[in-house]
Order: C-alpha cells, then sequence, then structure tokens
C-alpha cells in the first residue's frame, strides 16, 4: 500500500491549478472568423445572386420564354420540370447574408448599407414569390434571431407589399448617413454608387408596381415616382443599368465561359427568336445567334432558330443536324466553343435596365397608369438603349454591328402605330428581345402580359401549357410540411400550371 | 458561464509527460519508478533452477513468470526454458503464463524444479484482450466478442484488412470501396445507431490505443470524388496477431465515447515466446479481375434514333450524330462503312498521320469509311488484369530478458485500372524488455509509407470512367485507337478522341488526368508496467498516430472540364495521441473469491490540419507545379484540434471462478463540448459525462452437474451505456471565405446554425447471451440477444433553408436498435486419423428503429443522392425514399388517380405513354439487410486444408445509377427492349406500350376513368420515360440480396522433417481466392456498392462504381 501511497502522493504534486480553462481556447475555431463587417458580405452576396440569376437565365429562363431552345437532353424545353431549386436556394441561401448585413448596418448606423441590402432584399423575394408564388417572407432567415425553424408562407399579395415598402425605405435611407461602401462590385461604391443604387430601388418599384398591376391600381404610386424625379430617381441611361461587369481574369469570368462544348452548344437560338428577329431585320440578332455551319447554300450567311419543345430525335435531326441551327451568340460563349477563343467577360449579368425600365414606362402610360411622358418615347428610347448596351459591350474583333437600319425604327412591326392593343403587343415584344439573359425576367413579364406568343413545342408533355410557376423543393414536404401545405391550400396544386397571385 | 470541470490530478502528470521527448519521458518515469521500487532485494539462501515445459508439446515455454510464492520477488524463464531463482529453503513457488494454468510448487530443499504448465485451453480458459489491452478469459466475460486470428487475414488477403472482417463475424457489416486499390470500407457493428451516416463505425485500436479511421477531405474546386483510403485501410495485416471485435457498448465502456459503435481491438505481433531467433516469410501473390462487369448491348451505334447513317466530321456535331453520346444510332451491319474517329484520313488521296478524330488535320482531308462493327467489349479490354505482391519478412527473438519482433512488410497493387496503383512499405518493431521482475517496458512502433501514382475518380461526371462506359460509350468506338490520346504534332496541348462535345479520352483520363498521393504514418506507443505486488501493478502508456499525406491532382490541358489543364496540391496532417495511466489489482481474497480492478486515467488530443492550393490553370502544359498557374491560387486551410480527459476504473468479483461480476465507470472532459470564450454567455455548458457498466456472467456447467452431452453452458447479461462528445469547433458559427471579387473580399456566414447547449451524447445498451458446447466441444453455440437505446444525438438536422440556414445543431433523437447474433462452430467429422471438417455459421440480424427525432421534425434526410436516405419517426433506420410510380388507387377520393370503380387498382398510370410520377416521395425500401450469413467450412487432413467461406445477405435495396442513365445512352443491355427491328415503329418488336392505364377522363368529382394504356414510345423514348428524365426511381430500384464466396484457401504444409538440415520450417504453401463469385439480382453491377458524397459514404446508392474485383493466387509462408 506505501507504493500507492507514495504515487499518489507524487501525482498530487503534479496538480497545481484544477480546471481545464484550455479546452475553452482549444474549441475556438482558429480557421474561420465569427464576425465580419458588411462589404465582405455584400460582395459574395451580389456575386453568388447575379452568377446564379445568369445559371437560371441559361438553365430554363431562356428556353422557357424561347429565347433559346434545346438540341439534346430536352427535358425543360418540353415542360418535364421536376423540381427547380436553384432560385430558392439562391434567394434564401442568400437572403441569410443580406439579413447579417442589415443586422450589422442597424447596429451601426450604416443607412446606405442598410439601404443596399434591403434592395437585394426585395429584388430576391420578387424572384422566389414570382417563380413559386406564395413563399416564406415574414417568418424566413429567423432561426438565428428568432428561432423559427418552419417559416410560415406568405400570400405573394403581402410579400409585394413588403417589397415595395422596403424599396421605398431604402430610397429613402441610401445617402443619409456618410459611411463609405465597399464590396459594392455592382455599382462600386461612393458616392456615385449610392446614387445609382437609389435609382434601382426606384426603378425596382416600377418593375414591381407593374408587376401588381394587374390585381392593383397602382397609378397612383407610378406617378408619384415620375412626378419627383428627384426625390425619386430610376435609371437614365445605360450608363444606370445594375449589371454586373465580369472580369477577365478566372474564376470570376462570365459564369458559362468555363462550359464543356456540348454542354453550351445543346443550347440553340430558338426559332421563336430567330424569326421574329429577321422578320424586323434586328441587328442584335447576330449578338443572340451565330450563323449555321451548315447553310443552305456555300458562302450563304444563314440564321436557323430551333422550334422549341421537339422531342429528343426530332431535335437533334432539325433541319439536317446541329450543324444547320445556329449556336448561341458569341458574346456568351464558352472558352472552348469557338475558335478563336472568345472574350471572357464580354456579357453582362444584368439584374435591370435602363432599357427594361423605359418599356415598363411606355407600358404604363399605354395604359394610362400614367398620365405624363410619351409612350412612343419611352418605347423608342427603349429599343435604342438596349442596342447601345450591346453596342457598347461586344468587341470589335465579333465584326457584329449592332446599329440598326435607318428603316428599322419605321417599319411597321416597330413604329409605334396601330391600336393600343397592337401597341402593347409591340412594346412586349421589344421588351421580350430586351430581356435576353435577363434572369427570368421575361418568362414572368410573358405571365402578367401574354406578350409575346409563347407557343408550346410540338412535343411538350404539358397537354399544350407554358408553365406558369416552378413546384416548391421537395425537401420542403418534409422540412417545413405543414406551412407548403397551407399554401398549397389556398394558392392551388403545387404543380406547373397554378398561376400566382398576380398572373390570376 | 464558469468551466466547473476539475483537472484529475494525473491530468497534470500527463501534460508534464506529454510535453517531453518520448524517451526521456520513458526514461525519466523508470527512474521515478526505480526509485519508488525501495525494497525489491529479497533475502536469499538458495538457489534453485529448473525448465519451465508445456504440457501441450513438451515444449520448453520462454517468459513465464516464477515468483516467489508471498513475495514480489521472482524472474521469468529464458528462450529455452530455464530460469534460475534464489529462494529460502521451504519456501513455495508459482509459475505462472497467460493461456496456461498457475501452478503452485513447494521447493522444500531442491536445487532443481522443472515445471510443466497445462495449457488454459483444457479447462476451457479462452484468453481474449479487452478494453484498454486487458486479457481477459473469455468465460469470466459478460458480453459477446468474436476473435479473428492474424493468419486468417494474410493468406487470403485484402489490400483494406478490415474488407476481411465480412462473413467472419456475427453482427458486422462491411461495404468496400468504389475504387479498389485498397480503398475505404465502411463497417457497421450491430447496425446503425446514429441518424449521421459517418457516425456509425466502430473504434479501432492498436494495442490498446485507438487510432484514427476518418476519411479526410471533400473533393471540391470542380474535381470529382476521390476514395483516398480511411485510416483503418492502412493497417498492415502482417503485423496483426488477432483482431478481437467487441460488439457491444459494456464491452466498450472502457474505451470512451468513439466505442459506442463498438470496438475493433487490433493485437500486434511480438516476438514474446519466440525460441532463440526466429526468421518468419510470408509471400503472397494475386491477381485481380472484375468480378462483375455490366452488361451492354452491341447492336446498335452512336446516334440518336433517327434510322439515318453516322458519319464523324469533327466529333462535334458537324457530321452525322457524331455529337451525340448516345448509342441509339445505326445496327451494326457487315455492309456498312461510315468514316469514324479511328478512320485512316486521306489528302489529295494520299494516306497521311492523321486519323478521323485528329482535329488538326491538313484542311481538305478527308475521313476513309470504315466498318461499321461493333466494339461489344470495350470495357474487358480497357480493365486490365490487377495484380497484388505483398512480401513480409519478420525476424524475431526473445529470451527472460526481453522480446522483439522487427517486421517489414512490401505491398505493391497495381489496379484494374490502367495505370492505378498502390506501394505500401511497413516497418515494424516491437519490443518487449524486463529491467527487473517488477520494471518491463513494451514499444511498438509501425512506419507505413504510401504511395500512390493514381487513384481512380468515381462518381458522375467526365473525370469519372464508369460515367463513360456505363452511361455514354457506344458499341460503335473502338477504344482500342484511343490509347494513342494526343493528336500528332499536339502532344500535351490536345487529346483526340471520339466526341468532343462532352467526354474525355479514357486512356488520357487515366494516363494523364492522375489522382496521385503520397503519405507517412507513424502508429506507436511505448508502455512501461511495474508489479508493485504479486497483485497491483501500474502501467504508463503514451500512443501516436501521425499522418502525414499529400494529394495531387493533375489534369492535362484540353480535358474536357479544365480546357488550361489544373493543379491541385493538397497536404493533410493528421495527428491522435493518447497518453494514459492504469493500475491493475488483481487479488484472490480466499478459494472463493477472486476481486480483481482497474483504475486509470487518459488524455486524448487530436490534430489535423488540412492545407490546400489550387492552380486553377496552367501555364505551361505538363507542368504540375504552383508557379505555373496562370491564375491566382486558390488557398484553403483547416486546421482542427481536440482534446479529452477521461478517468476511469472497473472491478471484477469472481466467485468460485464461475460467477463472474464486473462493473466499469468512466468520465469524460471534452473541449468539443466545452463553450469558446467567445460563446459563453450564449448557452450552458455540458461537457462532463459519466457511464457505468454492468455484467455478470455464470458458467453454469461449473455450478451445477448438467447432462454429460452438454459440454459447456454460460450465460451472461450486461447493462452499459456510453457517453459521447462531438465534432470540435461545433459552437463555431463561422464566415467563410471564398474567392475574391479583383480586389473585393468575400466572406459569407456557414449555412449550419450553432447550438451553444449541447449535450453530451449517450446510448445504453442492455445484452443477454448464451454460450453453450455440446459433446466434448463438437457443437459451440452463442447467441446474443441486445437492445440499444441512442439518444442525445448531436445532430446537424437539416432545415429549410427558408429559415435562413440548412442544417442546426441539436441534441435530438431516440434510435433503438435490436437484434440477434448466432454463431455455431460444428465439427461434424474429427478422426484419428487427423481428418477434421468443421464448419462456422456466423447470422446476425437488425433492426435500428427511430423512435423520435425531435419536437417539430419526424423526418431526418441522412444521406441524399437522387434517392434520400431517410430517418421518419416510427420506421427502420436506413429506408430509401424517392419518387416512384403513380398508380390508380380507391383510398382516397381526394388523390389522384382515385378510381371509384375499383377495376383499375394498383395499375401504373401512363401520360402520353410515359409513366406519371407520384406527387410525394414514397418508400422505396430500405438498405440495411434481413439478416447476413457467414459458412466458413474448413476441412483439414494431416497437412491439407481447405477452406471456403460463403457471405450471404439476405434483403436490403439498391438504387442503381447506371441503370437511371444507362438506359438513356441506350448502352446496357435492357435498351434492346422496342428496338428489335431498330426505330420504324410499324415493325414488330418496336416501341414499347407501357403496361398500365391511362386517363380518358377527369371527373367532376375529381376521380378519374381509365383505359388500357394504348401510347407506344420508340425505345429511346421509353428509356428515358422509364424514369422519367432521372425524376421517377422506383423502377431502378433492386433487391441486393447477395451470396458471395469470399474466400477460398486451400493449403499444404510441408512437414519440416522433410528439410533434414536446412533450416526451414513450417513452410505452408496456399491457394487463395477471395471474392470468386457473386449471386444476386442486380444488374451490371456489384450490389455490395458505395458511393461516395462529400466524403461521406452512402450505403444502397450505386453512382458508377468501378467493378469490383475478384482475386486468387498463392500464399507462401515459412520459418528459418
Amino acid at each position: 500500500m506505501k507504493y500507492i501511497k507514495s504515487i499518489l502522493l507524487l501525482l498530487g504534486l503534479f496538480c497545481t491549478t484544477a480546471c481545464d480553462k484550455d479546452f475553452e481556447v482549444i474549441n475556438n475555431n482558429p480557421n474561420v472568423p465569427t464576425q465580419v463587417s458588411a462589404d465582405l458580405l455584400l460582395s459574395g452576396v451580389l456575386r453568388n445572386t447575379i452568377n446564379d440569376q445568369v445559371g437560371e437565365a441559361w438553365g430554363i429562363g431562356n428556353i422557357v420564354i424561347q429565347h433559346t431552345a434545346k438540341i439534346q437532353f430536352v427535358n425543360e424545353d418540353r415542360y418535364l420540370w421536376g423540381e427547380r431549386n436553384g432560385v430558392w436556394n439562391s434567394v434564401y441561401g442568400n437572403m441569410r447574408n443580406v439579413q447579417n448585413i442589415i443586422d450589422l448596418a442597424t447596429a451601426n448606423k450604416q443607412n446606405n448599407y442598410l439601404g443596399i441590402a434591403l434592395i437585394w432584399k426585395s429584388w430576391l423575394f420578387s424572384l422566389a414569390t414570382d417563380a413559386y408564388g406564395d413563399v416564406p417572407y415574414t417568418d424566413a432567415i429567423k432561426a438565428k434571431s428568432d428561432g423559427i425553424y418552419v417559416p410560415k408562407y406568405d400570400t405573394q399579395e403581402s410579400i409585394y407589399a413588403g417589397i415595395l415598402a422596403d424599396l421605398a425605405k431604402a430610397n429613402d435611407l441610401l445617402g443619409t448617413t456618410s459611411e463609405v461602401v465597399s464590396g459594392d462590385i455592382l455599382f462600386g461604391g461612393g458616392t456615385a454608387g449610392i446614387a445609382r443604387w437609389r435609382k434601382l430601388a426606384n426603378s425596382l418599384r416600377i418593375r414591381y408596381l407593374m408587376r401588381i398591376s394587374n390585381r392593383r391600381n397602382v397609378a397612383a404610386d407610378l406617378q408619384a415616382i415620375l412626378n419627383d424625379r428627384t426625390k425619386f430617381p430610376i435609371m437614365e441611361a445605360n450608363a444606370d443599368n445594375a449589371s454586373l461587369t465580369y472580369l477577365a481574369a478566372f474564376p470570376n469570368q462570365w459564369p458559362l465561359y468555363g462550359s464543356r462544348v456540348g454542354s453550351f452548344d445543346e443550347f440553340r437560338a430558338s426559332k421563336s427568336l430567330v424569326d421574329r428577329l429577321l422578320a424586323l431585320n434586328d441587328p442584335r440578332l447576330p449578338v443572340f445567334a451565330r450563323p449555321v455551319e451548315r447553310p443552305s447554300a456555300v458562302g450563304r450567311v444563314e440564321y436557323v432558330g430551333i422550334p422549341n419543345g421537339l422531342g429528343d430525335t426530332p431535335a437533334l435531326n432539325f433541319n439536317g443536324g446541329p450543324q444547320g441551327v445556329s449556336r448561341v451568340g458569341l458574346p456568351f460563349a464558352c472558352l472552348v466553343c469557338s475558335s478563336p477563343a472568345p472574350v471572357p467577360n464580354v456579357s453582362r449579368g444584368l439584374v435591370m435596365t435602363y432599357a427594361e425600365v423605359q418599356f415598363l414606362l411606355a407600358e404604363a402610360r399605354e395604359k394610362n397608369l400614367l398620365s405624363t411622358g410619351s409612350a412612343e418615347t419611352f418605347y423608342l428610347n427603349g429599343i435604342q438603349a438596349n442596342m447601345d448596351y450591346y453596342k457598347a459591350v461586344v468587341p470589335t474583333e465579333y465584326n457584329i454591328n449592332v446599329t440598326p437600319p435607318t428603316t428599322y425604327f419605321t417599319q411597321a412591326g416597330v413604329a409605334y402605330t396601330g391600336t393600343s392593343a397592337e401597341k402593347l403587343q409591340k412594346i412586349g415584344t421589344q421588351k421580350w428581345v430586351a430581356l435576353l439573359f435577363n434572369g427570368l425576367e421575361a418568362w414572368f413579364d410573358w405571365r402578367r402580359t401574354g406578350i409575346p406568343t409563347v407557343t408550346p413545342g410540338p412535343d411538350n408533355l404539358n397537354t399544350n401549357r407554358v408553365p406558369v410557376r416552378y413546384i416548391y423543393p421537395r425537401t420542403e414536404q418534409s422540412l417545413n410540411g405543414t406551412n407548403r401545405a397551407e399554401a398549397v391550400t389556398r394558392q392551388g396544386a403545387d404543380d406547373i400550371n397554378t398561376a400566382v397571385w398576380w398572373d390570376k | 458561464m464558469e468551466s466547473k470541470a476539475c483537472i484529475p490530478m494525473y491530468t497534470q502528470l500527463l501534460r508534464v509527460l506529454a510535453s517531453q521527448q518520448m524517451l526521456f519521458r520513458l526514461l525519466s518515469v523508470g527512474f521515478l519508478l526505480t526509485v519508488l521500487n525501495l525494497s525489491v532485494q529479497a533475502q536469499s539462501d538458495q538457489t534453485i533452477t529448473g525448465r519451465i515445459l508445456s504440457a501441450d508439446d513438451n515444449q520448453p515455454m520462454a517468459g513465464v513468470s516464477i515468483v516467489v510464492k508471498g513475495t514480489t520477488f521472482g524472474t521469468t524463464s529464458r528462450a529455452d526454458g530455464t530460469y534460475s531463482l534464489s529462494v529460502k529453503p521451504n519456501s513455495a513457488i508459482i509459475a505462472s503464463f497467460i493461456g496456461f494454468q498457475s501452478q503452485e510448487i513447494a521447493v522444500g530443499n531442491r536445487t532443481t524444479v522443472d515445471v510443466t504448465l497445462r495449457s488454459d485451453a483444457q479447462t476451457l480458459g479462452e484468453i481474449v484482450v479487452t478494453a484498454l489491452g486487458i486479457k481477459r478469459e473469455k468465460k469470466a466475460l459478460g458480453y459477446a466478442t468474436q476473435e479473428v486470428q492474424g493468419s486468417a487475414l494474410t493468406i487470403a488477403r485484402e489490400t483494406n484488412v478490415t474488407n476481411q472482417l465480412a462473413g467472419k463475424i456475427a453482427g458486422v457489416t462491411v461495404v468496400g470501396s468504389p475504387s479498389g486499390i485498397g480503398g475505404s470500407s465502411r463497417v457497421t457493428i450491430r447496425g446503425e445507431r446514429s441518424v449521421d451516416l459517418n457516425k456509425n463505425q466502430p473504434l479501432y485500436v492498436i494495442d490498446g490505443v485507438p487510432i484514427s479511421n476518418g476519411f479526410t477531405g471533400a473533393s471540391g474546386r470542380g474535381n470529382l470524388e476521390v476514395d483516398f483510403g480511411n485510416g483503418a485501410s492502412f493497417i498492415n495485416p502482417d503485423d496483426i496477431e488477432s483482431i478481437n471485435v467487441l460488439k457491444g457498448a459494456a464491452a466498450s465502456a472502457l474505451y470512451g465515447s468513439r466505442a459506442a459503435n463498438g470496438v475493433i481491438v487490433i493485437k500486434t505481433k511480438t516476438g514474446r515466446g519466440t525460441k532463440g531467433i526466429g526468421v518468419e516469410v510470408n509471400v503472397n501473390q494475386t491477381a485481380e479481375t472484375p468480378l462483375k462487369l455490366p452488361e451492354y448491348q452491341n447492336v446498335y451505334g452512336q446516334g440518336n434514333a433517327n434510322g439515318g447513317d453516322f458519319a464523324f466530321v469533327n466529333g462535334g456535331g458537324a457530321g452525322l450524330t457524331d455529337g451525340t453520346d448516345e448509342a441509339w444510332g445505326p445496327a451494326f451491319s457487315l455492309n456498312k462503312n461510315y468514316p469514324q474517329y479511328n478512320s485512316p484520313r486521306t489528302l489529295n488521296g494520299q494516306p497521311i498521320d492523321f486519323r478521323g478524330g485528329d482535329l488538326n488535320a491538313p484542311a481538305g482531308s478527308l475521313i476513309t469509311p470504315i466498318a461499321w462493327q461493333p466494339e461489344s467489349d470495350n470495357l474487358r479490354k480497357f480493365l486490365q488484369t490487377g495484380n497484388t505482391q505483398t512480401m513480409s519478412v519478420a525476424l524475431t527473438g526473445s529470451n527472460d530478458a526481453g522480446n522483439f519482433r522487427l517486421a517489414h512488410t512490401y505491398l505493391s497493387q497495381k489496379g484494374i485500372v490502367p495505370n492505378t496503383d498502390l506501394k505500401r512499405n511497413t516497418t515494424s518493431f516491437s519490443g518487449g524488455y524486463n529491467f527487473s521482475p517488477k520494471l518491463s517496458a513494451n514499444a511498438f512502433v509501425s512506419y507505413v509509407k504510401g504511395e500512390s501514382g493514381n487513384r481512380p475518380s468515381i462518381s458522375y461526371g467526365t473525370e469519372s470512367l464508369m460515367y463513360l462506359f456505363n452511361c455514354w460509350l457506344p458499341p460503335s468506338v473502338q477504344l482500342e485507337p484511343m490509347k494513342n490520346y494526343w493528336m500528332p504534332g499536339a502532344v500535351g496541348t490536345r487529346q483526340a478522341g471520339w466526341n468532343y462535345n462532352y467526354h474525355d479520352n479514357p486512356y488520357f483520363t487515366v494516363f494523364e488526368n492522375t489522382n496521385g498521393q503520397l503519405y507517412d504514418r507513424i502508429i506507436g506507443n511505448v508502455s512501461l508496467k511495474y508489479d508493485f505486488t504479486n497483485w497491483l501493478s501500474l502501467q504508463l502508456r503514451t500512443a501516436t498516430d501521425y499522418t502525414s499525406e499529400k494529394r495531387e491532382y493533375r489534369r492535362a490541358f484540353s480535358t474536357q472540364r479544365f480546357p488550361f489543364g489544373q493543379f491541385r496540391d493538397a497536404r493533410i496532417i493528421s495527428e491522435e495521441r493518447n497518453t494514459d495511466f492504469l493500475f491493475t489489482a488483481n487479488k484472490e481474497i480466499n478459494q472463493n473469491w477472486t476481486i480483481s480492478g482497474t483504475f486509470g486515467g487518459n488524455q486524448l488530443l487530436q490534430k489535423s490540419d488540412f492545407l490546400e492550393n489550387n492552380a486553377g490553370q496552367l501555364n505551361i502544359p505538363g507542368i504540375y507545379n504552383l508557379t505555373n498557374s496562370r491564375v491566382p491560387l486558390q488557398t484553403s486551410q483547416s486546421i482542427v484540434k481536440k482534446r479529452a480527459n477521461s478517468i476511469y476504473g472497473s472491478a471484477q468479483v469472481a466467485f468460485r471462478n464461475y460467477l463472474f461480476l464486473e462493473l466499469t465507470a468512466r468520465n469524460d472532459w471534452s473541449s468539443a463540448l466545452t463553450l469558446p470564450t467567445y460563446a459563453r454567455t450564449f448557452g450552458t455548458q455540458d461537457n462532463s459525462y459519466f457511464y457505468p457498466s454492468a455484467a455478470l456472467s455464470a458458467v453454469f456447467s461449473d455450478m451445477f452437474i448438467l447432462p454429460r452431452a452438454i459440454s459447456f453452458l454460460k450465460g451472461r447479461i450486461n447493462f452499459a451505456s456510453v457517453g459521447n462528445d462531438t465534432d470540435a469547433f461545433t459552437f463555431t458559427q463561422a464566415y467563410n471565405p471564398s474567392d475574391p471579387f479583383g480586389t473585393s473580399q468575400v466572406y459569407g456566414e456557414t449555412d449550419r446554425l450553432a447550438n451553444f447547449n449541447l449535450k453530451p451524447e449517450i446510448s445504453t445498451s442492455f445484452e443477454a447471451g448464451l454460450e453453450m458446447k455440446f459433446f466434448k466441444r463438437r457443437i459451440g453455440l452463442d447467441i446474443t440477444y441486445y437492445h440499444t437505446n441512442t439518444r442525445n444525438q448531436i445532430l446537424n438536422i437539416p432545415l429549410s433553408i427558408t429559415s435562413g440556414y440548412n442544417a442546426r445543431a441539436i441534441n435530438a433523437g431516440l434510435i433503438r436498435n435490436t437484434g440477434i447474433e448466432v454463431a455455431l462452430n460444428l465439427v461434424p467429422v474429427e478422426l484419428p486419423n487427423s481428418l477434421r471438417w468443421g464448419v462456422d455459421v456466423n447470422f446476425s440480424a437488425n433492426r435500428s428503429k427511430v423512435i423520435e427525432l425531435s419536437d417539430n421534425l419526424q423526418t431526418f434526410v441522412m444521406g441524399s443522392r437522387r434517392v434520400n436516405i431517410e430517418a421518419r419517426v416510427g420506421e427502420r433506420m436506413g429506408d430509401i425514399y424517392g419518387t416512384g410510380f403513380a398508380r390508380v388507387q380507391n383510398t382516397d377520393p381526394k388523390l389522384p388517380f382515385y378510381d371509384p370503380t375499383g377495376q383499375s387498382v394498383g395499375q401504373m398510370v401512363f401520360a402520353s405513354g410515359r409513366p406519371v410520377p407520384t406527387a410525394s416521395l414514397v418508400k422505396l425500401g430500405n438498405y440495411n439487410p434481413d439478416f447476413l450469413v457467414g459458412i466458413n467450412n474448413s476441412l483439414s487432413y494431416k497437412n491439407l486444408r481447405l477452406s471456403f467461406l460463403f457471405d450471404i445477405r439476405q434483403g436490403g435495396v439498391l438504387y442503381s445509377e447506371t441503370q437511371t442513365v444507362g438506359r438513356e445512352g441506350g448502352i446496357i443491355v435492357e435498351t434492346l427492349e422496342g428496338r428489335a427491328n431498330g426505330y420504324d415503329l410499324s415493325l414488330p418488336g418496336n416501341g414499347v406500350i407501357g403496361q398500365g392505364v391511362k386517363v380518358t377522363a377527369t371527373n367532376a368529382d375529381g376521380s378519374g376513368t381509365f383505359a388500357q394504356n394504348d401510347v407506344k414510345l420508340n425505345s429511346r423514348q421509353w428509356h428515358t420515360a422509364w424514369t422519367a428524365g432521372r425524376s421517377i426511381d422506383e423502377g431502378v430500384m433492386f433487391d441486393a440480396s447477395f451470396a458471395k464466396l469470399r474466400e477460398v484457401q486451400l493449403g499444404f504444409t510441408i512437414p519440416d522433417r522433410i528439410w533434414g538440415r536446412v533450416p526451414l520450417r513450417g513452410v505452408t504453401f496456399s491457394l487463395v481466392g477471395r471474392n470468386l463469385a457473386l449471386w444476386s439480382k442486380v444488374p451490371h453491377v456489384d450490389p455490395e456498392a458505395l458511393s461516395f458524397t462529400g466524403g461521406t459514404a452512402l450505403p444502397g446508392i450505386e453512382f458508377m462504381s468501378i467493378p469490383s474485383s475478384r482475386s486468387f493466387g498463392f500464399n507462401l509462408g515459412l520459418k528459418l
């Protein structure tokens, strides 16, 4: 026994302090911060969501609205959509960091950051509700702050009320504090950047007022914006466009730049787009499409679009095979899709453009939701702005001349003539062209206006109906089942043919 | 809140010890103990000598302890069995050796005392290694263990030794790697307890010390997954003396947290007991061939079901269907000649050295049409016969003062995929030295150097071979010409192939786009043992498992995903250190009672440092160096550290050597459950957890007189609990950096929400068992029933992302496992002429049920890849949910396809001839087997030995991605359905009308009117419609039951006398085979497939696994 005693005694001598305090240090993660400033979050949020928007345009937006069509893997072009979670994950996945910016900016009284975050929050929630209908809004992103793990779905109507209020609030907040915004990869920060954010806020308000204009009288709100351009600045030129300029350097190039040839060339110019532009002799056609490699006669420069919604075999064989169908234009092409290699940052990540604002105003004026301004001027400005935009971004070595012939604006298909319905048709068609690669906006707009005509492809699998909605992600059934079920009961069956509130 | 967890006294000692060099540590402790050992010297009047012999074979025994009774003074026998010892007159000595019955001999006034020890086996005293390396008599154990001898692992081998447990141990499930060459395997014991798929693996322990068994590193950065092997896959089987599997919590309570899923206790070989110097040599050589290859169709070539011709122009759509990668093209025919990628080219009528696929050929050159022939055996020809060589030499020696074993094993493996390999050199040293009869030291160190030039990329994507072969390689494409994979004059910059739209040339993939690995691992431990008295000893031990690994991903120019190539370099350093002390006491109170006990403490330290640099594009082709990056390097780094302190003890009471009670208790303090300083205000800390166990066993056959037929009967019962902590940094709510945008740095909050109130997990179990032997042990039966409740699991439960987060850490859940295990050992024949036939059968069945999750969680998605692995309350663990075929029903008028007439109920519903998917997920089965059976037969006659092991798994389902996509591509043999005569639907045998109904009208009340489906789809449409374009899973689920001839050995031992004076002994030659035959209902693939996603092994989901292989060869073992 004495040995044990000796040992224990000796062990005891080693025991000076009695607590494992260093555990707190060991378990303190040395790799990453647990707090960062708002600018570091802002750059990520902007990049991620705009990249997602480009991806969504490419993957489905351009297809459903028939800017492009597929020659292989034609499921989405035949309306075999399944679940489409891209927008959902992008909006809610990034909203966490938007909320962090809001919290930081609120705590630090940084109204510029707060205003920017509110604008971005509004834009993102509009994407979610336009794509899915009723979605979590009031309760959303409150797991950390309020312990809400199963957010209720709000009605689209109330979401739009919130969005419009936030945009107005952002317009009021921006510029009222003096902090310099960094991480603003969209507008470059500084005073000039703040001014452009304000223009975006009000331009988005116009977009969303028009979005709900079939269900609500928005005339007064629209007119108020137009009446006081100092208080409510809106986009005045392409320089005000909310569009992300990509970098020449990897990994911040045009998101499609790294595609495989086949994955890029599965997507071709749609017959709907090519035929409409050909009919107008539109100079933007070479921007959107490349001449076919095997024209009907040697040496001819020929643009052939493929009809949307063909079955696998007819799609791949259309016009004698892929060489008889126009590829998607060079400004959007991937590194290995073209020889010589295209410039990696021609195309922009579009959120909203001056051209769209002009078309919105043209429509509003034509519908007498506005009582000032000229619908024709707005309309012509919109066309010109979109052409100017491409003129500015397409490199000269592409040899694409985006200058319209003088007759362009006077031809019957373009001139602002005809009945009011015909005028709206022209506005809508030009807007549709201008919204190419602008996320899902052209689809949202078509669902509201029905312009231009979108005819489901011959082999579509949705009984000749163009989808008007995404279905909720499958995981919501298990993770937020009750609230999802409640939304489905309110809104209608969870399928791609159920119209959302503003579309009813 | 203030951390109140107090450091046990020993922690300071351990900390001091741990801070020193190992040698110094040893010396200082040795010195300390020597100083304390003040009164060892005993007065002695008389020297006795003698020899210790074994009663079994009359051979001398080395290392036997001889102690003067009533003192602590003694010695051990030398290599030749002799000893000498000074004793007082008329004293008695006690000779003892593990596995033998101790003997007490009165010396009287003799000077020579020879002792013959009887093997304990004769009294059933089977010895097993249990927790903390403590050897115990098996009959005293109150819980189930099962053992595999090392020799069973080195004759018929696998590079990953854990694969060899399959079928040999009841209750153990092993699922092997999808990549071949010593990849990871997933071992589970008694089913799954945790809904975190990564947390169900057992703890691996070498010589009483845990080692790490992690999968490290998710892939990321645009690359597919590569299986670089998990920790246990590096263990060298040649150094293993035995593997003992401790299945339940009671068996493992003393190992702490990580033992909740059972423990695999590996005891390494030592030189102990060697007579003189021994040399052992083992040579093993096997060849590997694919066990099961997919069945491809070889009737139609590349194309898209248009019925037209094929012509290669640029492999990108310029020709006739040359841009597609599907096999819906023209039928093969002797009369057809088409320009193809491997056609010769001519310029102005003259042949030139360019092929069709060489797009840099001179302008105006023409591609000569060549025969349109099937290549039905592309994959078989692409794969090669692998081979594995192992050479192992061990040198052993022992005398009364010490023993050693020095061994080296060289393993060289060439995979069945070309240019994949693994080389592994293991040098091990094990030594023991008796400084005095009371103080002894032991050390084991094993240095493993491994190297692989290339491990294959797995899963779905261009870097994966099976993505090409199973989905997108039409049989018209002859592979052989692709071996020359560069275009002429463009070596290093442009690969040549058959399709430039989507695919890499597979030879280019395996020879240029390699995933190399280099690792150095040291596993070692040193221990010092001091016997205070003959009943009390102290052991101090420290152990390290240190791995330094480098991984290199090379991608050449013109790779589909990396036109400018890529070079990714990862360095991983991981370390686990355990330092412990253990007092052991063993006291026979009187004839009836023996009491023994242990008391110990452990400090665990785990550290890892993962550093990766990625050059996303390269400047100069072929230079794989980070300085050759043409874009900014992308760096990621993660340093992880975790510590746990533990204190534990056990007590055993034995009554008359037939009734045994064992109690254990342990308390852990874990850094992983300690709130970091900044988080202390956010939650309540609970970082200390206590868990006890109790086990009772009774040998009825010693207690009562039983019928003669019953030779042995023992019952055992135990209750146990095991606590568990969690991963390091669980309390961190991190903001993670990502690639900057120009000069703007980018951060984002992690999508998992931390929880600052986590408690330790706790798992409690009950186990009862019966061991029986009949007819002089000709029949042995061991039956175990167990029941385990695992509570408070620390989970990252998925959240609806609308909450802002994808997951949240919580304590939740109650998973209940129940099961039975039966081990049956039969000796149907045992004749005096040495003919013996033994049959060992292992049976196990486990059911893991989800009793509860958390308040508002009814479903937990454990893993997802096309289908979900979900834990749903009230259901079985391992259920697979996915989209099914919609069917007509008459149970709920509100649901779709309600048929009030009931006539069409159960029929599949078709729309436009296509199966309609269910609106919500349906249960498609469970991946866990209903039961497992292993049957091993062994026959021996004189020097011949034959054994064969069948491994049977009944039940369970498998999702097959090969089916899903192989159908789309028209590649697998099923796609011949609907194109018996080509693509013209007016011809018989063409097109498919699905068996089921279509909706002809929807009535006002929502119910439907149905008629037989009569819409015919062409074969291409049909096979895509079968999964609704990868949306319906039901049609590609298969019964995963199988039987495998897992192992065959035919051995012959050459009698030693043949060698005469040649110093060869124990020469055994064996023919061996593993995985020789497979019986299964799953088409194309081995049902034991495992898919990987983000470093997690997903059972039940096949996702382009590389074919598993059978191996056969020989093994030669000899001694000098």
